[in-house]
């Protein structure tokens, strides 16, 4: 069987170290007292991590789900945070 | 019979002409205006049905005013004044909205064009796509991820004083792809931005720009940070930065070129009742490996140790908590920043400024900034490359307002 030369292997190790460690990170549970939180908990908590926290009145639900996609590429918060906040606020 | 017969036929036609009016009773009264109101809003409800795509303009916009006294001594010399004092400064001005498509739930395509009060440029111009939870993928024309001020606080109506940080524009916006995602950890969270980007470009006289949309070598920029939130409440968030890229023109004598970069930031915000505090800082290194570069003055080949670094450390407090409805939008804020380019570069200063805000917000999106910004800059610049020696000391006052849209 022919063997992979050294470089070969060793973006095969960089791509594998990735993706286990990727896989392992995700695996790491969150806690349950921070998937408890509520939207207007999480509200606070990210978005003055940058500027002021918004107003609700701000925007319309489908305005809030688009911000909300717009904010997660920037602030970089978790997939769940994001919709809880955008929850709260389309209230 | 005969009467027996006639008598049907009468009932007959009497129940037939009672069931006829009975019907005719039982119709409803048609109101033409009550029809078309209904018209009207059946369209509305149709209107407002979402869709799968929605597409918005937000944005910002920030003038104001700026006053300058610039006063440079030359080596030995006696100092020179300038004042000026205008509107819309060019660092200082800025209307930018912002266009922003959901295309379902995966994807979002996000276009800033932005005029500065002289060009129309393009902030940033990319599509991201929601891959998965703790992924996503984008490509196009971005911010290139390191650090935390350009990414997250340049904006004017964020950033809490009126002027930027000096030295923090590489590496700038890019072309290029890259991922990024926060994942949780138990009680903590972290975070990943990486990109594979064109790349800067390395100048004849050892300054770097971005290579643009075409690249000038094969070679491609990767860069990336990663930060920790080790408290569960998000207040504290810990980033570090790396980049490398090959920058010298294919063919050039700078084929060897690499330019390596390395950052840390550091983002605190917390209410301590009633005062929501608020702690942000960045440093950034910057190296290029040995270069013989061009003398502008003579065209003669010269070299120095082209390492720049710049840091900021801000801090800003505002009484949120307090009932008075005038102290409570009342924000205080103060900047230190360096910034220290390549001794004996034909560009080489140590400079340093030390901005001070006092800023009133109007609404959640929209300030009115007063800063004064006092700053000293000792040239360590090669005079024989062209450099300028002195000291040039700027005190600025602005007063800028800002908002989001």
């Amino acid at each position: 069987m022919k063997r992979m030369n050294i470089k070969t292997r060793t973006w095969v190790l960089i791509f594998g170290t990735t993706i286990t460690i990727f896989v392992m990170m995700n695996s790491c549970a969150q806690n349950k007292n921070i998937s408890a939180k509520s939207g207007a908990q999480l509200w606070v908590e990210n978005c003055q991590k940058c500027h002021n926290t918004p107003s609700p009145e701000s925007f319309s639900h489908e305005q809030w789900i688009t911000v909300g996609m717009h904010m997660q590429t920037r602030a970089q918060i978790t997939d769940a945070e994001r919709d809880k906040i955008v929850k709260f606020l389309s209230q | 019979m005969e009467s027996i017969r006639g008598l049907n036929r009468w009932l007959f036609l009497a129940t037939v002409f009672l069931s006829v009016n009975i019907a005719k009773a039982q119709q409803p009264i048609v109101d033409s205006t009550l029809t078309n109101r209904i018209s009207v809003l059946e369209q509305q409800v149709a209107d407002q049905k979402p869709g799968e795509s929605h597409f918005m303009v937000v944005g910002l916009a920030t003038f104001g005013y700026v006053r300058n006294k610039t006063t440079f001594r030359p080596p030995g010399g006696s100092g020179q004044i300038l004042k000026t004092n205008s509107f819309g400064d060019a660092g200082n001005y800025e209307l930018s909205p912002m266009l922003l498509w959901r295309h379902g739930n995966n994807f979002l395509i996000e276009f800033e064009p932005s005029f500065d009060g002289s060009t129309l440029e393009v902030n940033w111009a990319n599509v991201s796509y929601f891959a998965a939870p703790g992924l996503i993928i984008h490509g196009g024309y971005f911010v290139v991820p390191f650090g935390i001020y350009n990414k997250k606080l340049a904006a004017g109506w964020m950033n809490k004083l009126a002027v930027d940080p000096a030295g923090f524009d590489l590496p700038g916006t890019d072309f290029g792809i890259g991922l990024s995602g926060t994942l949780p950890l138990g009680s903590m969270k972290w975070t990943y931005d990486i990109s594979l980007t064109n790349g800067l470009q390395l100048l004849s006289d050892g300054q770097l720009q971005n290579a643009g949309t075409v690249d000038n070598n094969q070679g491609k920029m990767v860069s990336g940070r990663a930060s920790l939130l080790p408290f569960s409440n998000s207040s504290l968030e810990l980033g570090l930065s790396g980049l490398y890229n090959n920058a010298g023109d294919a063919g050039s004598n700078f084929t060897t070129a690499k330019v390596s970069m390395f950052g840390a930031d550091l983002n605190f915000v917390k209410n301590h009742n009633p005062f929501l505090i608020n702690i942000k800082g960045q440093y950034n290194r910057l190296n290029v490996t040995r270069q013989n570069y061009i003398n502008q003055s003579d065209s003669s080949l010269y070299t120095f140790n082209n390492k720049t670094s710049s840091l900021f450390a801000q801090l800003s407090i505002r009484p949120v908590g307090i009932s008075n409805k005038i102290l409570k939008n009342v924000e205080l804020a103060y900047r230190y920043s360096n910034y220290s380019t390549p001794k004996n570069s034909a560009w080489g200063q140590n400079f340093h400024e030390n901005d001070f805000g006092l800023n009133y917000w109007i609404s959640w999106r929209t300030v009115l900034k007063f800063t004064y910004a006092k700053s000293h800059a000792l040239s360590t610049a090669d005079i024989t490359a062209g450099g300028i020696p002195g000291i040039t000391d700027v005190n600025s006052v602005y007063l800028q307002f800002s908002i989001e849209f």
